[in-house]
């Protein structure tokens, strides 16, 4: 994720490098600064950034500090600062929604109440304290050169099939997360153990054939649109898009069977030094303007669950049934578990490790 | 009575309104803790069904204890949307296996129970509810009671408690408007009548003081019967003053006509002696009215002292001996004797010293001037629970036939209309007396011939008897 900061160095006024990963990109009101909005984010700013320009259009005289890092430093970062009564970011901005659950359990978020928030779907909002803004599908991608159309697994259980089918072709040429550094990875990986057949045979087979592990959504998808990896299992939707859109030679698929659905949380900080231009940024993330440029710029999937030009697969209306959405409320507390994330981590491990080249 | 009407009806609702108004307030409290109560065994059932997923996540592996918190019993604490929730897993010897490490237990001392135990309790500053429950595992190496404790917030009981509260209260609420619009029309149904009466009242001619009569509930008969007995009474008051004005009109109007013809011919008579025996005449004239005006003044107070003078204990042998020594002149044109006893040295009634005095000087008045020849005598005798107060004189009298109709004012005891000197006030002035006092005027005969006037008065009771006694 942070390969990206580099790009952006030569475009912006000011680039800090904060503690660790962490990197401060700063947005200058483009009117003359009257305040500061201070978002931590795990998210790409490439991705992001159309939002920002989009929220300075109606609030010009808000200079946005945009400080990048991954979702677990995000993670901690809020919860010292909220256990020291500390207030160093207005609103925080993760894929990793469990831990804005955690957050806001603990007391640590302040409520947000406004009729564009309201218009979400109800599921995507947790005591108006945690908001989700988008619908970003967990998707297959893979490379087009690599992987004929007849192959292209439509399912879990397709994709089963293939590695028990061409074990040779696919060995070392499947990646996913390293769950145990992917916050998003583990999200999804521990939403799929709860299909618990499927999921085993699935985590069987990713040891066989060698799973890639990777940190990061960008990674994986960079070495599937180089070659080295073939297809790349429940990775975000919406960044497997952009890259698409950028010219990668990959193919997205929206599983046929089941597709967990996430929507990217926000949350202000209970000691966020300017919740009111927080406020105003949340409503302009749900309000038409906003959901226009993350339909078409940022994030590609919005709440209508139409899928983008160029996605293979079935439509994503929530009601449905094929979409599980990774509903925002207590139900994601366990997820977080500390006893339940290492008896998960250790099982996973156990199956992947034997053949596993160990990225990273 | 349009003032009052307004108030009673006010007053009836402002009381029935207030005692709803408390009904109200004890029943939302009532409700409200009822609520809670019913929110809680709701809510109670999704924590310890939480708390017992988890437990039975919990599992021994060689060496220790694992547990494995089932994202189902999440989702079933989720329910309650907007809540926190809290989790402990503590392992035999009290150590924190998974959740926040300082959360407390439900369990109060002892050791840890299947059952579970709920309480009311707060956790990093919120109000939660919290269930700890125990499983009690054995594995190869490890045996002993893993305590499993749910915390959860408690918005949504009290959203459930508020909702329901807040229907309950609707219900009554509308029960309520539903009794008060009952109670308005049924106060303003039973005050019609009051209304009717107003209405009658105000409708009629102030000359019309005949009796109501209207239909009416029970309840409002008192108020028409107290309405009709004033107006009998006004009316029996006007039609007296009314028949007095005229009758007294009509009486002074005939002596003045006379007197007035008598000076005519005084001033053109020449003669001297003429003119003395006409002046003479007309003293005499003057005197009878002066006399007429007097007893017409004392009979108009009599009925007013009736009216409105409270009566006290009076002496009547006092009055009587009184009223005889001022009324009987000092000089008669003739010889009379005069006789007064009594049995008893004082006989006191309840009455008006005034009116008394003025009866009995009346009586005697009318002895001298029309009986008398040569005989008074007033004597004052116990009678019948009251005293009897005499005035005999050996005169003519008044014959048996007329007795009744003499005691009406204008009628004369005797029957030449000419002799003019007489009133006709006296024995109607001492009758109505007699009957304001409750006693009685009388005539009799005696043994001797003799005609007597009684006027009976009832006699003091406690005072008297407490006397004797």
């Amino acid at each position: 994720m942070t390969r990206h900061a580099l790009a952006v160095l030569t475009l912006l006024a000011t680039v800090v490098p904060a503690t660790g990963a962490d990197v401060t990109t700063v947005f200058p009101a483009p009117g003359g600064e009257r305040q500061v909005l201070r978002l931590y984010t795990a998210t790409d700013l490439e991705a992001f950034e159309p939002l920002i320009h989009g929220f300075q259009k109606i609030a010009p005289e808000v200079t946005i500090r945009y400080t990048e890092g991954v979702t677990n430093t995000v993670f901690d970062k809020a919860r010292k600062d909220c256990a020291a009564g500390r207030g160093e970011s207005d609103l925080v901005i993760t894929s990793s929604v469990d831990h804005l659950v955690v957050l806001a359990n603990e007391g640590c978020a302040l409520a947000h109440r406004s009729p564009e928030t309201a218009a979400a779907p109800g599921w995507t909002r947790w005591r108006d304290e945690v908001f989700g803004f988008t619908l970003e599908p967990a998707v297959i991608v893979y490379n087009r050169a690599l992987v004929p159309a007849d192959e292209v697994p439509h399912t879990r259980a397709d994709l089963i099939s293939l590695m028990r089918e061409k074990p040779v072709r696919y060995s070392g040429r499947i990646g996913s997360y390293d769950i145990g550094l992917s916050g998003i990875g583990y999200l999804f990986a521990a939403f799929d153990g709860r299909n618990a057949l499927i999921y085993g045979r699935l985590i069987e087979g990713f040891g066989r054939m060698k799973l890639v592990t990777r940190c990061c959504t960008s990674d994986l998808i960079h070495e599937i649109g180089e070659g080295k990896i073939a297809i790349g299992y429940n990775l975000l939707g919406s960044y497997a898009y952009a890259a698409r859109r950028k010219g990668a030679p990959i193919g997205i698929v929206v599983p046929r069977d089941y597709v967990l659905a996430l929507s990217r949380g926000a949350m202000i900080p209970a000691q966020a030094p300017n919740p009111a231009a927080a406020r105003r940024f949340l409503d302009f993330l749900f309000s038409p303007a906003g959901q226009t440029i993350i339909r078409e710029e940022a994030f590609f999937f919005d709440f209508s669950g139409r899928l983008p030009e160029g996605v293979e697969g079935p439509a994503l209306p929530v009601e449905a049934g094929i979409v599980r959405p990774i509903v925002i409320g207590p139900s994601l507390l366990p997820v977080q578990d500390r006893a339940k994330r290492a008896r998960f981590l250790e099982e996973w491990r156990r199956s992947i490790e034997p053949a596993s080249e160990s990225a990273q | 009575m349009n003032r009052h009407v307004p108030s009673l009806f006010g007053r009836l609702i402002g009381l029935i309104a207030l005692v709803l108004a408390g009904g109200l307030v004890v029943l939302g409290w009532a409700s409200w803790i009822y609520a809670r109560i019913a929110a809680d065994e709701a809510y109670d059932r999704l924590l310890v069904g939480a708390a017992l997923q988890i437990a039975e996540s919990v599992a021994t592996e060689p060496g220790r204890i694992t547990v494995d918190p089932p994202i189902s019993a999440f989702e079933t604490l989720a329910m309650a949307v907007s809540d926190r929730v809290f989790y402990r897993v503590a392992d035999p010897a009290g150590d924190t296996l998974t959740g926040q490490a300082d959360l407390g237990t439900a369990r109060r001392g002892g050791r840890p129970r299947r059952e579970p135990s709920i309480v009311d309790d707060n956790y990093r500053g919120f109000p939660v509810r919290i269930a700890t429950l125990g499983r009690y595992v054995t594995g190869p190496d490890v045996a002993g009671w893993v305590e499993v404790t749910v915390a959860q917030t408690i918005d949504a009981r009290l959203d459930l408690a508020r909702d329901l509260t807040l229907k309950a209260m609707l219900l009554v609420l509308g029960i309520s408007g539903v009794a008060m619009l009952a109670v308005v029309v049924a106060v303003r149904q039973g005050l019609r009548p009051l209304g009717r009466v107003e209405a009658v009242l105000a409708a009629r001619d102030p000359k019309d003081l005949s009796p109501l009569e209207i239909e009416t509930p029970r309840e409002v008969r008192p108020l028409i019967g107290a309405i009709n007995h004033f107006l009998r009474r006004l009316s029996e008051r006007i039609g007296g003053m009314e028949r007095f004005v005229a009758d007294a009109a009509h009486q002074i109007r005939t002596p003045l006509t006379a007197l007035s013809a008598q000076v005519e011919l005084l001033s053109s008579e020449q003669r001297a002696e003429r003119r003395r025996a006409q002046i003479a005449r007309v003293r005499e004239r003057t005197d009878q009215l002066g006399r007429l005006t007097n007893q017409l003044l004392s009979h108009a107070m009599v009925i007013h002292r009736r009216e409105v003078v409270p009566l006290e204990p009076v002496d009547l042998v006092a009055i009587t001996r009184a009223a005889l020594a001022e009324t009987v002149p000092l000089s008669l044109d003739r010889e009379v004797r005069i006789g007064f006893e009594s049995t008893r040295a004082t006989m006191s009634i309840l009455g008006d010293r005034v009116s008394i005095r003025e009866a009995i000087s009346n009586l005697i008045h009318n002895a001298i001037r029309h009986g008398a020849p040569g005989h008074l005598a007033a004597s004052l005798t116990e009678e019948a629970g009251g005293f009897l107060i005499r005035i005999e004189d050996d005169g003519p009298g008044i014959p048996p036939a007329r007795w009744s109709e003499v005691v009406l004012p204008f009628v004369r005891g005797a029957e030449n209309e000419t002799q003019a000197d007489g009133s006709g006030l006296g024995l109607a002035i001492a009758a109505d007396v007699a009957v304001a006092h409750g006693g009685r005027l009388g005539f009799a005969r005696s043994a001797e011939g003799r005609f007597g006037v009684e006027l009976w008065f009832k006699r003091l009771p406690e005072r008297d008897e407490g006397g004797t006694e």
